[in-house]
């Protein structure tokens, strides 16, 4: 679709989000900035437990008190839900027992939030309280007390998928590496908490619901079938989204209860989580231990990699077979590797449920292959980006699991950081205590297979041209500070050859705006921007056929540029947009175009359990080199510099693609070096921002971005993926410039300084032990 | 509980307002004066998001008791664009992608306004200093240093365009 | 999370202030910068009836410096305003080096010298939400038996996390403390008591006005080392100020050495006294750092492990005796 632009096309242009302005003045509109008439205050009343049966509960107190108007437990919304069909295990509130600390009890609709504080603790709840698991290598040996009666040994959901064989692959090797990673559980803390607004209308039966979500259609879908509505009487609207990076990409338990408080107390209800609830509602990245055996030949040929991989899941399903799939299904497309064994256990422990997060399921994976291809590289006395650049795949081509690479930027991603950052001149040379890392990473630009299986495509687009000439966009993708809305005005107004200016966009309100199936694994500059243009070339066809009607002139001759229509080969015709859109909207009075995008089917993967997750229509690829400085006296790690290049297929806006790819590189740091949901016994003991610490400006470092344009030839102007795919080589990166700086390999996040001196005095008691090893190996 | 009647002035405007003495600042601006471009984004005053300015210092509105704040002169973010023209922090964070979620800016761009009113000419390390109580979760900062950066020089063209038309005149 | 009930009362006058402390006694809890108190307000750690708001009390924010008395800050004196002192930054550095790193800019645009002082003890089984102590079953701080980093215990283990405070005890700094039957002044140092949950001398109805430096710490060297995790925002891990006066020919002629966040309270290292009268010797900076770790106990009361933090309190004196005494003028 790659198109010639020219020097004033807004493809290419770094040019301000259309939200921007609202967001500088506070004139935008969050959920928790909206307010109704009449509005109640909604609180949710959590479990203490972690795993309990509920034996009894007694409202009737909360009830009484002045100033409550609706009380909801789990016996009047027992309809399971869940994003996933094969993960239906969810009910709005608990209905027989509770599974994690934080656990939906009841909730409470009243004239003030001190009301409903109060209200909430006055509703007794008899518990019998069961035994809980927390590790997940211990919940898996469970035989009683199961989490979910229908999960064995409390798992999930396991695969095992084997490609080539591995038994032969490793036979061939000359150097095998088997290590243990472990990453604990992080999350988004997106800035904005979870609020919903409700408003159920009783004469006509329809609800509405205002939200902080990433999937406004997901949303209005499980609305529908929790509080068994007609779908069509469910409209859901987003407003301004303060970030998501998973948090809001699947339903979240507020927007239901919201919900069901609104129908019961005949008024608007709404729930803004405290900072704690969003810790609680969680859907953060899972805990992930991740034992990986790679082999290689001499020469750093990789022959067979075989992962075993348990994700402690928390107490629901979630996205989590999702997850787990993704940490398989991603150890390839990468690299060449030509025998893949993959092991995955989604383990359920009695936690909060865990989710998608930027980069959901790879980046753990990620860490650990890129950390031992570095140790790999190291034993055999090769330079790190060698090895990377022998294993590189040939695309076009098709990965022993199916997936299709058509566009693979990564060499170049490669060769340009190392350039950019000094590689050569740095790796191995910096003075003890300084260092240099490297890794690579990649994602998918949207799944290629829908989360419900369906025909239909997964983004759709309406288009209507105005008697004035001005266009408007009607969307479903969901703009969540990403940049979503930007994109397809770009992509519209390039098609049709306007100014950015002459176009309008409707954005996310399942009443006006045709269905997208979200924000999430990274598809809207794709999907949504595919549906665009073709919405796009849609009107302009019907534009041009209308105009070549009119004045007798071949379409061909005609063209659209600078806000007009115009003649080419020797045509002298020069209409304005208004005057043809006048003409193709004829008799109907009005013009509108539509357009749609599906993934090709050969983009889709194979047939095997499981094979649905990790194919996308394109990937995105990532290389980085990170600077460090390390005091071996405290530990202390001091990250100096980043430089990474990200092929994003092309690069529509290119100050927004920089942002993303530095928000996820930052995100990356922020797991590797200091972020943590510290749990104890279930409880989480740092479920605010000032004990879960995402960075401050202090810390956070100068980041040089390259954007690689490998032109897709199936993405929008041949772009892709952007905003996720850079976050999983930051961590490697930083552990390998740890190891490059003193000499130790940190396979446990978060790199906190107490790991490495403890990785310090561990190598100083070996190496006295046997005197004359090299500090670097 | 008791109500007082009190008087706030927010953006160079009075209001007489009875509430109750526990209601914070950050409260009552969002829902007693619908100015909800100050945000709550913690509970345990971590964030900065609700970042106001207290007679021009950048305060967090969620620490403060509104009852306390009455010979004050309390600016929010709604109060700083002149006549409708974005101020050149407001331009900056536009055009250098300095807002990618935007729950942060209106704090971010409180403090950095505060900071350039006393200090016009900062070293990133005094921007960075300056700003480290502002929590973004988007950008990792980067943009927002940019942003800053750019306002920067926006106050420096408008002072010696200031500057030229006064010799001018 | 909505703030429990009260009244707040604002008295312009330090007499008005104490007044309204006698005459609400227990009910009443004094609030300034509001930074400490109000999110332990939203977690319902405290449950007062009357707040009295010392803001209005504008004689109470001041920066003295006299020749003899030396020098004098009021208790309403916010931490930026210290921070920014050049009386302070000439002739306390350690004060300015410590107030420069407490919290964020935000917060100490809010938060006050009195308030830093005075900052209630902080643990992760404390300083949590009234559902999250409810399901552990609360603790030995507040409403609760158990003292969940020392089982057992019959003292309370959170800690004091101020930074201003070690800084002032290296300086000899003295309070006072005003009450309706007068004011009496005390080292700073007799403030605190090493339980978390006593914290504080300072009786209910007194109120700490002032803190004076004597003049005779005026010119001493120092600096103040604060391990968090962030360079802004996070209260203390653990906290070293050190403070020293050395004659010309590098002998020095007194030094104190004071902890936070290690301990309920903040402490002077005793050890501190085996430099004085020395010349700079680094096998003596290391065996005082060494010796730094006896005053610290920190239990697992925050993020990072207690042997970490300890580690970092000898880094940190050792970091900070070399920083102010090596570079003297002797070498």
């Amino acid at each position: 679709m790659g198109e010639t632009t020219t020097q004033s096309s807004p493809i290419g242009a770094r040019v301000p989000m259309v939200d921007a302005v609202d967001k500088v003045t506070g004139a935008g509109k969050y959920a928790d900035d909206l307010t109704l008439p009449g509005m109640l205050v909604g609180k949710i009343l959590h479990s203490p437990h972690a795993h309990a049966r509920i034996r009894s509960m007694d409202t009737s107190a909360a009830e009484r008190l002045p100033g409550v108007r609706a009380v909801v437990t789990g016996a009047e919304t027992p309809v399971k839900y869940g994003i996933l069909p094969v993960g239906h295990d969810e009910t709005i509130f608990c209905v027989d027992k509770v599974r994690y600390i934080g656990d939906n009890v009841a909730a409470v609709a009243a004239e003030s939030e001190a009301i409903a504080e109060h209200a909430l603790r006055l509703i007794r709840v008899d518990y019998e309280v069961l035994p809980a698991y927390f590790d997940p290598e211990q919940s898996m040996q469970a035989e009683t007390n199961l989490i979910h009666d229908d999960r064995p040994h409390n798992i999930e959901r396991e695969y095992h998928h084997h490609f080539g064989n591995v038994e032969e692959g490793f036979a061939q090797a000359d150097y095998i590496r088997q290590d243990r990673f472990d990453c604990p559980e992080v999350t988004h803390a997106a800035l904005e908490p979870h609020s919903t607004l409700a408003r159920y209308d009783a004469e006509d039966g329809t609800l509405t619901v205002w939200s902080s979500t990433q999937v406004p259609y997901y949303l209005k879908k499980t609305l529908a079938a929790t509080l068994q509505m007609p779908e069509e009487k469910v409209r859901v609207i987003k407003p301004l989204v303060g970030g998501g990076f998973g948090g809001k990409s699947e339903v979240i338990p507020l927007e239901l209860a919201a919900a069901v408080l609104a129908r019961k107390a005949g008024a608007p209800v709404k729930i803004t989580y405290t900072r704690e609830e969003v810790f609680l509602a969680n859907r953060g990245r899972p805990r992930q231990i991740v034992e990986l055996k790679t082999g290689v030949t001499r020469q750093g040929k990789l022959t067979a990699v075989e992962a075993r991989i348990i994700q402690d899941g928390g107490a629901y399903c979630g996205y989590g077979v999702v997850t787990i799939l993704y940490s398989g299904q991603l150890l390839n497309a990468m690299y060449d590797i030509p025998n893949v064994k993959f092991d995955g256990y989604r383990v359920l422990t009695n936690k909060p449920a865990c989710g998608a997060m930027r980069g959901h399921g790879t980046v753990n994976t990620r860490f650990a292959f890129e950390q031992q291809l570095n140790r790999i590289a190291s034993v055999l006395g090769l330079d790190p980006v060698e090895i990377r650049r022998r294993n590189l795949l040939h695309p076009p081509c098709v990965t022993l699991n199916n997936l299709r690479v058509l566009s693979y930027g990564y060499p170049e991603c490669i060769d340009r950081v190392v350039e950019r950052s000094g590689w050569k001149e740095k790796y191995g040379k910096l003075p003890y205590g300084k260092g240099i890392g490297f890794a690579g990473s990649h994602y998918v630009s949207g799944a290629a297979n829908p989360i419900i299986r369906s025909a239909m495509p997964q983004s759709t687009v309406n288009l209507s041209v105005d008697r004035q000439g001005g266009v408007t966009i009607f969307t479903g993708a969901s703009e969540i500070g990403q940049g979503s809305d930007t994109v397809q005005v770009q992509v519209v107004a390039a098609e049709l050859g306007l100014p950015l200016e002459q176009v309008r966009i409707v954005a996310a309100d399942t009443a006006r705006t045709p269905v997208d199936l979200g924000s999430y694994s990274s598809r809207v500059t794709f999907m949504a921007g595919n549906a665009a243009i073709a919405a796009a070339r849609d009107a302009k066809r019907r534009m041009l056929q209308a105009v070549a009607r009119a004045y007798g002139v071949a379409e061909e001759d005609l063209l659209m540029e600078g806000g007009r229509v115009l003649g080419r080969n020797g045509c002298p015709l020069s209409l304005t947009l208004a005057e043809a859109a006048r003409l193709a909207a004829g008799p109907a009075g009005v013009l509108t175009a539509r357009g749609s995008y599906n993934t090709p089917e050969e983009s889709r993967g194979g047939t095997f359990k499981g094979a649905g997750v990790g194919p996308s229509p394109a990937y995105s690829y990532s290389a980085q080199a990170v600077e460090v400085t390390v005091d071996p006296e405290t530990g202390r790690v001091t990250v100096d510099r980043i430089v990474v290049a990200h092929d994003c297929g092309k690069a529509i806006n290119p100050m927004n693609v920089e942002g993303q790819v530095i928000g996820s590189v930052w995100m990356g740091l922020g797991q590797a070096l200091q972020e943590v949901v510290d749990y104890e016994n279930g409880r989480i003991k740092n479920a605010g921002l000032l004990e879960y610490r995402t960075a401050s400006t202090l810390e956070s470092p100068p980041v040089e971005t390259i954007l690689v344009e490998s032109n897709d030839p199936e993405g929008p102007f041949g772009a892709k993926e952007a905003g996720e795919g850079s976050l999983a080589a930051t961590i490697p990166a930083l552990t390998h410039a740890i190891y490059d700086a003193v000499g130790v390999w940190i396979d446990t996040l978060p790199v906190t300084p107490e790991r490495i001196l403890r990785a310090l005095q561990e190598k100083q008691q070996a190496e006295w032990k046997s005197p004359g090893t090299g500090a670097r190996m | 509980m008791n109500k007082e009647n009190i008087r706030l002035r927010v953006n160079k405007r009075d209001y007489q307002l009875e509430i109750a003495p526990n209601r914070l600042l950050l409260d009552v601006l969002r829902q007693d004066l619908g100015l909800t471009g100050s945000k709550r984004g913690c509970d345990d005053s971590s964030c900065g998001a609700c970042t106001v300015l207290v007679d021009g210092e950048p305060q967090m509105a969620c620490l403060m008791l509104a009852v306390s704040y009455q010979d004050c002169e309390i600016t929010t973010i709604e109060g700083i664009a002149c006549e409708g023209q974005l101020e050149p922090l407001q331009r900056a964070f536009c055009d250098e992608g300095g807002a990618q979620c935007g729950y942060c800016t209106p704090g971010m761009i409180l403090t950095a306004r505060h900071l350039l009113a006393h200090n016009p000419r900062p070293t990133d390390q005094e921007i960075n200093e300056a700003l480290s109580g502002n929590l973004c979760r988007c950008t990792g900062y980067v943009q927002i240093i940019a942003s800053v950066r750019k306002a920067i020089e926006l106050l420096e063209k408008q002072e010696s365009g200031v500057a030229a038309a006064g010799q001018g005149g | 999370m909505s703030l429990p009930s009260f009244e707040v009362v604002r008295p312009r006058t330090l007499e008005g202030a104490l007044e309204e402390l006698e005459r609400h006694g227990p009910d009443a809890q004094m609030i300034a910068g509001g930074t400490d108190l109000v999110p332990s307000l939203k977690q319902g750690l405290f449950s007062p009836r009357v707040l009295v708001d010392l803001k209005g009390v504008r004689e109470l924010d001041f920066i003295r410096f006299d020749r003899e008395a030396g020098l004098e800050l009021g208790a309403l004196t916010t931490i930026t305003r210290l921070a920014q002192s050049p009386v302070v930054a000439e002739y306390f550095p350690v004060l300015q080096a410590a107030a420069k790193t407490v919290a964020s800019p935000l917060l100490r645009n809010m938060g006050t010298l009195g308030g830093n002082l005075c900052l209630d003890t902080r643990c992760l089984y404390y300083n949590q939400s009234a559902f999250w102590r409810e399901s552990l079953g609360y603790c030995l701080k507040k409403e609760g038996t158990v003292c969940h980093v020392a089982p057992g215990s019959s003292v309370c283990w959170a800690v004091f996390s101020g930074d201003t405070a070690p800084a002032l005890m290296t300086l000899a700094a003295t309070v006072r403390l005003a009450s309706p039957r007068g004011e009496r002044e005390i080292p700073l140092r007799e403030l605190y008591v090493n339980d978390g949950w006593v914290r504080l001398t300072k009786r209910h109805d007194e109120i700490l006005t002032a803190v004076r430096i004597p003049l005779s710490s005026a010119g001493w060297k120092g600096t103040y080392k604060k391990l968090r995790i962030r360079n802004s925002i996070d209260y203390p891990l653990a906290g070293v100020a050190v403070a020293m006066r050395w004659a010309s020919d590098g002998v020095c002629q007194d030094v104190r050495i004071a902890l936070t966040a290690v301990n309920p309270a903040p402490r002077l290292v005793e050890a501190a006294a085996r430099l004085k009268g020395k010349r700079y010797d680094p096998s003596l900076v290391d065996e005082v750092a060494h010796e730094a770790i006896r005053t610290a106990k920190p239990l697992r009361t925050s993020a990072s492990t207690m042997e970490y933090r300890r580690h970092m309190v000898r880094v940190f004196v050792r970091r900070a005796l070399n920083e102010v005494w090596a570079n003297g003028p002797h070498c």
